[in-house]
């Protein structure tokens, strides 16, 4: 794991980083493996232990749709933050491309705990706000990039 | 007499056979362009397309790109400036 702790928990006491672990259970995950599926209901997220997740979409390569990778998240990063925000939904496929090890935390255990523990809610909050506006910043770059070439390709 | 008229005689044949062999001529050059295509058409069928790569090569040509595109993105993200925004990479994809 980065650093010992995951991003999802930096800043909270080891104390109370403990008790949300608690929450947790463990899943482990065969080479090639599907976490969860673009679509469906978002239930859960994860922290990973160990391995690897892609972060797929679909894609029309030559009139067979493929899922291309979009993003890769290693050990101690978290992958499914759709379980927390509305409308709960997974935007994105996500599957183990070697044996990976995940703590998976349902909505229902992390909102009740958010409910009874708010200062932890908070650093949670803030954490999740940062791998949210990670993306956000991230893709933001990679489409203007790619608007860059269809300006260069369309009106050199 | 007889030869300024075998002479004239033998010229409008000239002409004639020059004026009937003239448009088959044409005729065999024009012709000649279909069979020219028909050669380079053939020729493209047989030979593979540049670039028409096997679609796993394609995938992961697709999937190189995509982290390189991410990197260059990080690194604009920790130091934004447009110089990074828009760095090149060496992704085959885009080159």
């Amino acid at each position: 794991m980065t650093n010992g702790q995951p991003d999802l928990l930096k800043g909270l006491s080891p104390g109370d980083a403990g008790e949300v672990l608690a929450l947790g259970t463990r899943l482990l995950l065969s080479s090639g493996a599907e976490l969860f599926h673009l679509g469906e209901s978002a239930e859960a997220l994860h922290v990973i232990q160990r391995g690897r997740i892609k972060l797929t979409l679909p894609m029309q390569v030559r009139g067979r749709e493929e899922d291309v990778l979009v993003e890769e998240r290693v050990p101690g990063q978290t992958v499914g933050w759709s379980a927390l925000i509305p409308p709960y939904r997974f935007t994105l496929t996500a599957t183990a491309p070697l044996e990976t090890e995940v703590i998976t935390f349902s909505r229902e255990a992390l909102v009740a705990h958010f409910a009874a523990h708010p200062a932890v809610a908070q650093a949670i909050s803030l954490n999740l706000a940062a791998v949210i506006g990670q993306r956000l910043q991230l893709f933001q770059t990679m489409w203007l990039r790619e608007m860059q070439r269809t300006v260069e390709l369309r009106y050199a | 007499m007889v030869l300024c008229m075998s002479v004239l005689g033998l010229a409008m044949a000239a002409m004639a056979f020059g004026a009937a062999t003239k448009p088959e001529r044409t005729t065999s050059m024009t012709a000649a362009q279909p069979g020219a295509a028909q050669v380079a058409q053939t020729r493209f069928f047989v030979d593979p397309a540049p670039g028409r790569v096997p679609i796993e090569a394609l995938l992961l040509e697709i999937e190189n790109h995509v982290r390189l595109e991410q990197a260059a993105a990080e690194s604009f993200v920790e130091y934004p400036t447009s110089a990074l925004l828009h760095s090149k990479t060496v992704s085959t994809f885009v080159n």
